[in-house]
């Protein structure tokens, strides 16, 4: 465990599956140099086979006794997917019946092959909805506690979990190890790579890449000890925001709002079902385990306070009107980290979200 | 304990040879200089050839599902040694059946490698005991020279070599200038994977990069096996060979998903410099087996509970207390065993992450030191522990 964890919420309620972090992420990241075929920052579709394919299924975390569990290590054609790209350079010098766009491989799988599928049958009480995944930086991390080589750590100021690539020689157990397949092998280079939480952004007052793209502004990033933070709130405070698959026993610091909003079901007749809904709440059980149940249940009762009342924190909350609010990043206190391992501190590049409970907003200190 | 080892040392060198757990090697003298030596070079044909056993490490499961699936009751190999010495470099070839060419290649998340690694004892005051056999322990480090058949790998961190980490479709360039960044790119691959480690227990491996250890290794496929290749200097910062060198050697195979932990590993062998005076105490501990009555030593072991914690054989159940024993008198020398029994704590590596199996911890830390969670045995009589030292080294896989 860290001095200290920076953590991200994501309000499933919100996510429209715009892929904008997605994005934002490969183009900051893993565009280049063996990371192409990784996502650090992917949106599946759920019910569905997420990326990797079936990652559920392949095994890493602890068991109730708190043993590493085996795991498969993904294949990068098959349950990856291979990143196609197109004849940019040939199309203009070829001969005629060749000269068409075309990909270089003929794909046959890749990051949301699924997209919208979901389960159930239309129209009656088909439903999916999305859901958007990073590397958790966990607490009690499987990559971390099955690497033979001593190459992963987490970092004592915020928890942010890293690969030091001087000593990773590539062996994959880390991959084997992670229950969610956040930890990728580069095979150009020979070692294993993830999604870094941005850290060199967050230390120059930057929130990571996905959080500040998200149109729909779903991720909200801060301390878990700063309980001026809209994440401590959410998590600590409220309880409505849960890590991902808690039995997996690696104590995610990604926390999600589950999805309480979904359409009533029809009937034969193509009817509304008064007071169904189409999300099954085993569903929902199975992934963020059964304080579930609290969490909707705060969620529907301060909807209704909202509704009746005009006033609700936590709906303010939710609502996310200000970016300045919704990111903490403490950056005073990076700096004071910077100082004490004799560093130079980095200088912000951006003055709005400096603010945390070693930095007072509204300036540099 | 030094009483023990010299009137077992007695012992050993009575003897006969035909107990010998694995004959030492003879390095042959050669006027030439091994610079540049290939595994083809005629040099060769004045190396004697001896013939070793691999056996699989199974101290410890690694968490990789089919990996394990592919060497569950995995067997020995046999390897053919020989060295050649300089005056200046040592240089030792080694030979293995594998049935396939295997090479971590393409564009792919689960190909491995074939490989093999030389390990070297560290310089130390004295040389014996030898460091524990998986990379090391405290106070008596190991050197590791590791070749893998990897295809070329691309280090621009490694290198510093930044600005070259860009995707080709933001170079902005296209057509010609595009192929020679490209070309620039691949010019710039590392095209041999070869490591050199020092460590002091397995997972304190660390890279040596700073060019103080010459040496050279490379492999080649031929005849369903491979020959692999390495030469170094008989002396820099980290080891000091004259005499006997002692080397203990592992392969991989990369078609069982090998690497780290999933491979084949020899007990420390004694290789005698020719010419030179030998280190008679450690040629005969490497070459001699315990006089123990293995029988005995079974009943023994069993009498005190060492397999409520340790897996003696695949039959029983798998533990993460203990390191599973059931290969241990193949890779294990005699004093290693005996040191283990009577003192647990001598020879305790960071090994597999402790928090891999928080609740079954093997070792706690008391002022920084390792203590291992194992009983002592140093009440045991000298001739019980012979016994358990003869049956330990009974466990071990059989040749494939």
């Amino acid at each position: 465990m860290s001095k200290r964890q920076l953590a991200m919420v994501m309000d499933l309620n919100k996510c429209i599956g715009c892929q904008t972090c997605t994005v934002a992420c490969k183009t900051q990241w893993t565009n280049r140099n063996g990371r192409e075929y990784m996502y650090w920052n992917n949106v599946e579709t759920y019910p569905g086979t997420g990326y990797p394919k079936n990652w559920m299924e392949l095994g890493g975390g602890f068991d109730a006794a708190g043993d590493l569990q085996p795991g498969v290590i993904p294949n990068l054609e098959a349950d990856y997917g291979v990143p196609w790209d197109y004849n940019y350079e040939s199309i203009m010098t070829e001969s005629a019946e060749h000269n068409h766009f075309k990909p270089h491989v003929s794909p046959t799988w890749g990051p949301n092959w699924d997209e919208d599928q979901g389960a159930g049958a239309f129209p009656q009480d088909n439903y999916f909805f999305y859901l958007p995944r990073i590397c958790n930086h966990c607490t009690n991390p499987g990559c971390l506690s099955a690497c033979p080589r001593d190459a992963i750590f987490k970092r004592e100021q915020d928890g942010v979990v890293l690969v030091d690539l001087d000593r990773c020689q590539g062996y994959r157990y880390c991959i084997a190890g992670c229950p969610y397949k956040k930890i990728y092998f580069n095979p150009k280079i020979s070692k294993s790579e993830k999604c870094i939480l941005c850290f060199p952004r967050i230390e120059q007052g930057l929130p990571p890449a996905c959080a500040q793209q998200c149109v729909g502004r779903i991720r909200f990033v801060g301390f878990l000890d700063d309980e001026e933070s809209q994440v401590y709130k959410l998590v600590h405070q409220y309880k409505v925001a849960i890590g991902l698959r808690p039995d997996y026993g690696t104590q995610p610091n990604v926390y999600y709002v589950p999805p309480t909003e979904s359409p009533a079901k029809f009937d034969a007749e193509g009817k509304i079902i008064e007071g169904s809904t189409r999300l099954p709440i085993e569903e929902l059980e199975k992934l963020f385990g059964p304080d579930v149940h609290a969490a909707i249940k705060t969620l529907k009762d301060e909807m209704k306070k909202r509704k009746e009342t005009g006033v609700s924190e936590l709906m303010d909350i939710l609502i996310a009107y200000q970016h300045a609010d919704m990111f903490r990043l403490d950056n005073n206190y990076y700096q004071e980290v910077a100082k004490e391992q004799k560093r130079t501190p980095l200088a912000p590049v951006d003055t709005r979200y400096l603010a945390g409970k070693f930095t007072k907003a509204g300036g540099h200190h | 304990m030094n009483k023990i080892l010299t009137s077992l040392l007695s012992l050993g060198l009575a003897c006969s040879a035909a107990l010998a757990a694995e004959a030492a090697i003879t390095a042959v003298k050669v006027t030439d200089s091994l610079d540049g030596i290939k595994a083809d070079s005629a040099i060769w044909s004045n190396a004697k050839f001896s013939t070793i056993t691999l056996y699989p490490q199974t101290a410890i499961e690694m968490n990789d599902k089919k990996a394990n699936e592919l060497t569950e009751n995995a067997k020995a190999k046999k390897a053919q040694v020989a060295a050649l010495y300089d005056g200046k470099n040592i240089a030792l070839m080694v030979k293995w059946a594998d049935g396939s060419k295997d090479l971590q290649s393409g564009y792919a998340s689960t190909t491995y490698s074939d490989g093999f690694a030389v390990q070297f004892a560290g310089a130390t005051a004295k040389p014996q005991p030898l460091p524990y056999i998986g990379m090391g322990s405290v106070g008596r480090p190991v050197v590791v020279h590791l070749q893998k058949a990897n295809e070329k790998v691309y280090e621009p961190n490694g290198n510093k070599d930044v600005g070259n980490q860009i995707n080709r479709q933001q170079t902005g360039v296209f057509g010609q200038e595009l192929a020679d960044f490209d070309a620039k790119v691949a010019s710039l691959a590392v095209t041999d994977y070869e490591r050199i480690f020092v460590g002091e227990g397995f997972r304190s491996l660390t890279e040596v990069k700073d060019g103080s250890i010459k040496s050279n290794s490379s492999m080649v496929y031929g005849a369903n096996g491979w020959s692999g290749i390495l030469t170094r200097s008989l002396k820099d910062d980290y080891v000091n060979l004259s005499g006997t060198v002692p080397v203990s050697i592992a392969v991989w195979d990369g078609s069982k998903m090998g690497r780290n932990g999933l491979k084949n590993l020899s007990s420390w062998i004694a290789i005698n410099l020719d010419g030179q005076k030998q280190n008679a105490a450690m040629v005969t501990d490497l070459t001699t087996d315990s006089k123990g009555d293995a029988s005995k030593g079974k009943a023994a072991l069993e009498a005190n509970g060492c397999n409520g914690c340790h897996q003696m054989n695949a039959a029983d159940p798998k533990s993460f207390m203990a390191p599973s024993l059931k290969n241990v008198g193949g890779y294990s020398t005699a004093a290693y065993l005996r040191e283990s029994i009577l003192k647990p704590s001598a020879v305790v590596v960071p090994g597999y992450n402790r928090n891999a199996h928080s609740n079954t911890p093997w070792y706690n830390l008391e002022k920084g030191k390792r203590i291992s969670t194992m009983t002592d045995y140093s009440h045991l009589d000298k001739a019980t522990v012979e016994d358990i030292v003869a049956y330990l080294k009974t466990l071990k896989a059989e040749v494939e």
